[in-house]
């Protein structure tokens, strides 16, 4: 993908910078970059549920990262370090944006809101789509269609009600018991207990 | 406890607002008085909405921005130590503890933006080609004029190139404002023809930041609905409230920077 192609004017320079002892290692960035973007990116966005949001906190993650990287570390520590600024940013978010409900915040944030804390976990949730169907596999038929027409096909309300011989009203029902159950199976099917 | 859990058609509602919300692909957040049982539930609704079509993609427009904005701020980063600090440490400390427009991307977030929108003035792009030297902060302030209410600090704030700028605004967010950043065409106004034109995206009524849609070409404010064009000029007919405020751009070496108060 070439990120940081357009630097060739100053390749000279950028060798220079990786001898020195504190800089940053243009090349090694590069990596971190390639590697991690993707990853980082779905992890914002399965807490948000929206783009523009998760390019906003994904691009203060990364601009965290280019500040504050330690090159010391190996590659899998700075993946590890990723995760952390990302769920930390995440939470700061939350927390401005609530900050007049401290009560809910709290709750939020007890309902993993902002992500599991342990590393094994962070690891777990950086998949969410894998996450997503893992879940839907552990539930029962109905649930799972009715989660399957909104989400991983879009349908609106009108159209799901019409495809699962149900009123719009059920299907309002049902989606908040199956995002419910969801919830319930989370822990359990992914391992995150 | 008898009742916490307890469904009522509200939190119906409540939820499929969210999910169409979500499926609009808008900017959502579940309400604020949530129980940690139906936080969890919203929570979900998050997650699954990345296994969505729209979910999981990057759009390679964003990953080559911000791969431009990284790389600018390694280069700043690298110049840090050699050249900002010295000059740093010859100043007094009044001199340098002059901060009065500090705003936070909190407040600004949540509405406290109209406070920054009102540090900015509305800015022509005459002094786009104007060399300012990056780290010369006295020379900086100068240059700074009326745009921007004396006092503030100001710094250069990297957005995109010149070459990655095509036909629809590029958005930015810096420690203190949020704008967008566009290129004035034919449809533009005549003095801004040809030119880049940056703005702040705190709507001039309550402050809310307002957000581009591609589909008609407007800004749109989320919370009273008043519309922009992709040049800030209003464009709701019922009533009257300030364009979006211009920021000074500046073009060097292909790269669009916009003038922004410090954070």
């Amino acid at each position: 993908m070439g990120i940081l192609r357009s630097r060739q004017v100053v390749g000279g320079r950028a060798e220079s910078l990786a001898t020195g002892q504190d800089t940053v290692d243009v090349q090694e960035f590069q990596t971190l970059y390639e590697e991690n973007l993707g990853l980082i990116y779905r992890y914002v966005y399965s807490k948000v549920g929206n783009r523009e949001e998760a390019e906003d906190l994904t691009s203060q993650i990364f601009i965290k990262a280019v500040r504050g990287v330690d090159h010391k570390r190996g590659a899998p520590s700075i993946q590890k370090w990723l995760f952390q600024v990302a769920r930390t940013t995440i939470a700061d978010y939350w927390r401005a944006y609530y900050r007049t409900t401290a009560s809910s915040l709290e709750e939020l944030l007890e309902a993993g809101w902002e992500g599991p804390t342990e590393d094994e976990a962070i690891f777990a949730s950086a998949q969410p789509v894998e996450r997503v169907q893992r879940i839907l596999q552990a539930l029962p038929e109905h649930y799972r269609e009715v989660l399957t027409c909104r989400f991983l096909l879009n349908l609106p309300i009108r159209e799901t009600a019409v495809r699962m011989g149900l009123t719009e009203a059920n299907v309002k029902v049902l989606q908040f018991r199956a995002l419910k159950r969801a919830a319930d199976l989370e822990p359990v099917v992914t391992g995150t207990v | 406890m008898p009742g916490e859990d307890q469904e009522r058609f509200e939190d119906y509602l409540g939820l499929e607002q969210y999910i169409e919300e979500l499926q609009a692909g808008h900017v959502a957040h579940p309400p604020t008085e949530l129980t940690p049982s139906q936080a969890r539930i919203y929570r979900m609704a998050a997650l699954f909405r990345s296994a969505s079509p729209e979910g999981a993609e990057l759009r390679p427009e964003f990953v080559a921005q911000l791969q431009a904005r990284l790389e600018q701020e390694l280069e700043e980063k690298q110049s840090v130590p050699t050249q900002t600090l010295p000059v740093v440490r010859e100043k007094k400390p009044w001199q340098i503890l002059k901060k009065p427009g500090h705003v936070s991307r909190r407040a600004l977030l949540s509405g406290g933006a109209a406070v920054a929108a009102s540090m900015v003035i509305g800015a022509g792009v005459e002094r786009v080609a104007e060399q300012v030297a990056k780290n010369d902060t006295q020379k900086e302030l100068a240059a700074t004029g009326p745009l921007i209410q004396q006092g503030i600090p100001t710094t250069w704030h990297f957005v995109t190139t010149v070459a990655l700028l095509q036909d629809a605004p590029v958005r930015f967010v810096t420690d203190a404002i949020i704008g967008y950043v566009v290129r004035a065409d034919e449809d533009a106004d005549v003095e801004d023809r040809g030119k880049i034109i940056a703005m702040s995206a705190a709507c001039t009524h309550m402050g809310c930041i307002v957000q581009w849609q591609g589909s008609d070409r407007k800004y749109h404010c989320p919370c009273h609905e008043w519309l922009f064009t992709e040049y800030g000029k209003l464009e709701s007919s019922r009533g009257y409230i300030n364009p979006l405020p211009r920021l000074e751009t500046r073009v060097e070496d292909g790269k669009i920077y916009v003038k922004v108060p410090v954070g």
